[in-house]
């Protein structure tokens, strides 16, 4: 029977109260050794992807299918006065035009139509051309006549914090988002032997999945079918429900591959609701597929951030951090909230008087949206940057001096953690990486002119999932089972871990189950964001496959004439009696019968925090005299739980810590000032690392299951290993030169400024 | 779009001088790029990737390099200069250099494409064919602005040809990372001991490839000192030196990819560095 519980679920950091329905008891945790859980598995949809079987939004055609460009806004702020397509539709192949003035009611977040009055920065979608042909659909949005009433523009952070700017909200371009306050840091920070007072800055980062942003619309007169690139079905299916006013069950919404989304692919797009209007208007099927251009315009980014932090120690080689203050501002674009880079700073370590600040930014520039970690990354660059610069000041090993610090309680709630082992992974990295082999003022390089340093950085976060997440396991009369659960796997191996769970729980092989995933028509799935998504799903799945298994074995009883405890699956066999027997072999003999286990995900344990925690250590050479940055190794060593998959789980942490090298070294979103225009909207000019700029990176477990999170003892790891890269990769550079870049990315022409101010 | 295979230079050359919206494709990876971001819409194409002749390349005294040689064919067979091999190790990604030609690359006349500073340093020269017959440019008038040229629309570059200069010479480039990167500051060093000849070409710093004719000379009066063809080490001062006065032949500006004042500076750090390097090889 199910029932209604309360609980509080936690999205990125942000928390909320919320009922959740589960059914049935949770399981216990597993005790003992697993076989398939915990081994080392190759995607069971491996040879899909890499063969292009693999069909992605993409690749979605439909007979009939029409194609949606949009007209983006070429001024940083205009009023759009009046919008002209009658040249437009004069092109022979265009279907229909939508517009400000012509375009039905379509609320969007927390407007009243896709198109706003005022378009606020350069890429803004104005108007949106249907036509029978992408190329078609191009040209016709050149003729698009729109008149603007330009308006004064900020694009930039600091420009737009400054009190000339113009103002582009009633209350101030700047506002506070957060702050957290304990002890009494000014104090502390007075009475303080040492301060290290250190202003950071990071630029904006794209995101740049392999596959952009996009949806296929078809409508039958009954019902709206809708592929999308998307994280979230079931978010996909409630804005599609907003925008268009239809109920939810005549919309489907499906996700079969995704080719990455990174936080960006949350819910339904502007070209969600565009494809699914004009294919309501139209009749026929509409796809809407953002260009490379598109999505370094218009589909979010990690804000730019200004941070100030200032920190204080007391009593010599053997004293203490005495007080921190954190302020930080973000650049959120037209985005409506922050991605706090505070919180790191809040949980991370045992500091009695701290204090800290997040304010919001606006201007305009493309909205912010969730990017791996949002704020985490920026934060962790700055906090650990900073640590580091005070280890150095007051000369004591800087992993010392996070030891020293070490929490076994959340600070910020005073909770005790389900679990939490990062003197663990210190231990570990330290090993790996050689960290006594450290010296201070880095040791002499590979060539004359290299230097050679090391240097590390923790990570926090969040990642243990909850409800509300469902599963059902269907056994197949041949002994394979089906999952089907309104998840999706954005690329994370997703479908490959449920399928282990389940063969571990049923007792039948990895390659019996098959995983339908990515739809609105299974049960509620949640967004796969947040490094939620096993920790979530995965419970749900193995409740369902335990409940399936129950209703095997009872009806395997039945049939054997024996009693059901004592019979086990194993290996696809009904062991327990002396009739071994075949699953197959009891479903022959009851014809027809379908059994459908099902499974819920249950809540968190009140009163206990719940985090995932990482150190990563960087080592690397500098050239002094051209300020390159050639990075070496890199460990990785993080506690998430138990490890359900460690190819899978290897594979996040390499692409995480990839994405950060993106972040530490090369890319950055660079906007012109003077008109807004993005000068890099490419993969030309807008660096994203290649292999040639990975170096060996080394990927550790501590892998111990976390009885206390849920009943597979497992937590979330797609953010964990992009947070503290940076950091250690700027605590390695000045370990290796003396010099401290304070800005990502740290471009050569950065590095060698760094040396300037060292010298200085 | 029409597009004609050509067989061979004349069939080539044929048919751009009969279509006026025709455009030449070799590899393509320059092409292509202008074609996807809608900054080109060529009315038909003559593909010249499977012209033989143009693949060639030949050292019987001068060095010939046919315009459709890859970079990864630069590579494999050895053309004679070490700073053409270090340029084309540093193009793209294999994908782009099995591709990419040098040929290409001279058409294109970007400042930063990584052959060019090389051919310059070489004092090459440009061989061009069309109907109304062949034309021989020296490198230094080759090139008239950013991605501009002497080249007329029907005429197909055939060669690069150059006086082999034995194996003082070196190609440097910074970027911004370590593949598929365009340069941000590059450099070729030729040091032609037998004809007494320095060559110091920059790309990516300039509207142009420059030449950095101070710093030549200086190099000339190093080398006389130490030996043109000793494998000698000049004084650190001797390669600061150099490295200021290349520094100061570059006319950079500030970009997405970087700044002047980097630029300046990584050139005379880059410049100083090659000078030591050349000196010692033989
Ligand atoms: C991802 C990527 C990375 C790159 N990295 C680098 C790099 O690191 N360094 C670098 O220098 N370049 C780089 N390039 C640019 C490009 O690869 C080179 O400039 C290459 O040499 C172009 O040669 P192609 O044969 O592909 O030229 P194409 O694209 O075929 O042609 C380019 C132009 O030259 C003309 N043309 C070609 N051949 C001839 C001929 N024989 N006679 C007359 N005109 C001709 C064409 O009409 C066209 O206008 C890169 C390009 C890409 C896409």
């Amino acid at each position: 029977m199910p029932r209604v519980v309360r609980t509080r679920v936690e999205l990125e950091g942000r928390m909320t109260d919320e009922l959740a329905l589960v059914e049935g008891k949770d399981l216990p945790g597993w005790t003992g050794e697993r076989t398939i859980v915990g081994t080392p598995t190759t995607r069971i949809d491996g040879a899909q992807r890499v063969t292009g079987r693999a069909r992605y939004t993409q690749d979605i055609t439909l007979p009939g299918m029409l194609h949606v460009r949009f007209v983006r806004s070429q001024h940083a702020r205009a009023r759009v006065v009046r919008v002209d397509d009658t040249r437009a539709r004069e092109l022979r192949g265009v279907r229909a035009v939508l517009h400000r003035s012509n375009l039905p009611k379509a609320p969007f977040r927390g407007e009243e139509t896709i198109f706003r009055e005022e378009a606020r920065f350069v890429g803004e979608e104005v108007a949106a051309v249907c036509a029978e042909s992408e190329e078609t659909a191009a040209a016709a949005i050149r003729l698009v006549d729109v008149e603007y009433e330009v308006l004064p523009h900020v694009v930039d952070l600091e420009d737009a914090i400054s009190e000339q700017a113009p103002r582009l909200d009633e209350k101030g371009n700047v506002s506070e988002s957060g702050s957290h306050s304990r002890g009494d840091t000014e104090r502390a920070l007075r009475d303080a032997d040492v301060v290290v007072d250190a202003t950071y800055r990071t630029s904006t980062q794209l995101h740049n999945s392999l596959e952009t942003h996009g949806a296929v619309a078809h409508w039958d007169g009954e019902r709206l079918t809708v592929w999308e690139s998307t994280q979230h079905v079931f978010g996909v299916r409630e804005g599609l429900h907003l925008a268009l006013g239809l109920p939810y069950s005549r919309i489907r919404v499906i996700c079969e591959f995704m080719g990455g989304g990174f936080g960006s692919k949350g819910g339904a797009g502007k070209y969600t609701i565009a494809a699914a209007l004009f294919a309501r208007q139209l009749g026929a099927p509409v796809r809407c597929v953002y260009t490379r251009e598109e999505e370094n315009l218009a589909a979010g980014n990690r804000s730019a951030t200004l941070q100030h932090i200032r920190v204080g120690w007391t009593g010599g080689r053997t004293g203490r951090i005495s007080g921190l203050e954190h302020i930080s501002y973000s650049n959120s674009g037209q985005g409506r909230w922050v991605a706090d880079p505070t919180g790191p700073t809040n949980t991370l370590y045992k500091i009695a008087d701290l204090s800290t600040k997040s304010y919001r930014v606006v201007t305009n520039a493309g909205s912010l949206s969730a990017f791996r970690a949002p704020g985490y990354v920026e934060g962790t660059f700055a906090l650990e940057s900073a640590l580091d610069e005070l280890a150095e000041q007051v000369r004591v090993d800087p992993l010392e001096l996070r030891r020293r610090h070490a929490t076994s309680i959340d600070p910020l709630m005073a909770l005790r953690y389900t679990q939490k082992r990062l003197l663990d992974c210190y231990r570990i990295g330290a090993k790996e990486i050689g960290w006594s082999r450290r010296k201070r003022g880095g040791t002499p390089g590979s060539a004359e002119h290299r230097r050679r340093g090391m240097g590390m950085a923790s990570q926090i976060w969040f990642g243990g999932g909850g409800p509300p997440a469902f599963a059902t396991v269907h056994l197949n009369p041949d002994g394979t089972a089906v999952i089907r659960s309104g998840t999706q796997d954005i690329g994370t191996g997703t479908r490959t871990i449920l399928a282990q769970i389940c063969a571990e729980e049923l007792g039948i092989g990895v390659t019996d189950v098959r995983v339908d995933i990515g739809d609105t028509d299974a049960p509620y799935g949640p967004i796969s964001a947040g490094s939620l998504t096993l920790a979530s799903v995965g419970p749900a799945v193995r409740q369902a496959a335990a409940d399936a298994r129950e209703q095997l074995l009872g009806a395997a009883a039945g049939v054997l004439e024996v009693g059901k405890r004592e019979l086990r699956v194993e290996g696809g066999r009904i062991v327990g009696t002396s009739r071994q027997t075949t699953i197959e072999e009891i479903f022959d003999q009851l014809k027809n019968y379908t059994v459908i286990g099902r499974g819920s995900r249950f809540p968190n344990p009140s009163e206990t925090a719940l985090n995932t925690f990482g150190s990563h250590f960087v080592q690397l050479e500098v050239d002094v005299r051209t300020g390159e940055v050639f990075l070496e190794k890199i460990v990785a060593v993080h506690d998430i739980g138990r490890v359900v998959n460690p190819l899978t789980a290897a594979s996040q942490v390499e692409g995480g810590i990839i994405q950060a090298i993106g972040f530490a070294l090369t890319e950055q979103r660079v906007l012109d000032r003077a008109t807004g225009r993005v000068l890099n909207a490419d993969l030309e000019e807008y660096k994203v690392p290649t292999v040639r700029d990975v170096p060996p990176i080394v990927v550790r477990f501590v892998d111990v299951p976390d009885r206390r999170a849920n009943n597979l003892g497992a937590r979330g790891l797609g953010e964990p290993p992009i947070i503290p890269t940076a950091a250690a990769v700027a605590n390695a550079i000045a370990n290796a030169t003396g010099a401290r870049v304070r800005t990502t990315p740290m471009t050569p022409d950065r590095v060698m400024a760094a040396f300037a101010a060292s010298r200085a | 779009m029409a597009v004609h295979v050509a067989r061979d230079v004349d069939d080539a050359t044929r048919a751009v001088a009969v279509d006026e919206r025709a455009e030449l494709i070799a590899g393509g990876t320059d092409l292509m790029v202008e074609i996807n971001f809608g900054r080109r819409r060529p009315g038909a194409l003559v593909a010249i990737d499977r012209v033989q002749e143009l693949r060639g390349i030949s050292r019987s005294g001068r060095v010939r390099v046919g315009a459709g040689v890859t970079y990864t064919q630069l590579l494999a067979d050895d053309a004679g200069s070490a700073a053409l091999r270090e340029a084309s190790r540093s193009v793209g990604s294999p994908q782009i250099r099995n591709a990419g030609t040098i040929g290409g690359n001279i058409a294109t006349s970007s400042p930063a494409g990584d052959a060019l500073p090389v051919l310059a340093a070489l004092e090459a020269t440009i061989v061009v064919r069309s109907v109304r017959g062949e034309r021989r440019v020296p490198f230094a008038e080759w090139m008239t602005g950013p991605k501009r040229n002497g080249r007329a629309r029907d005429e197909i570059i055939v060669a690069a040809e150059w006086e082999s200069a034995g194996p003082k010479q070196t190609f440097m480039k910074v970027g911004t990372r370590n593949a598929m990167v365009i340069a941000v500051a590059s450099l070729a060093l030729v040091v032609d001991a037998s004809r007494r000849r320095v060559g110091v070409a920059l790309g990516s710093c300039g509207p142009t490839i420059l030449r950095a004719d101070r710093a030549q000379s200086f190099a000339a009066g190093v080398l006389d000192e130490l030996g043109w063809e000793r494998q000698a080490a000049p004084t650190e001062t001797a390669c600061a030196e150099f490295g200021a006065l290349v520094a100061s032949a570059a006319r950079p500006i500030d970009d997405v990819r970087g700044t002047a004042a980097y630029r300046s500076h990584v050139l005379s750090v880059m410049a100083a560095r090659a000078l030591a390097r050349v000196a010692v090889l033989g």
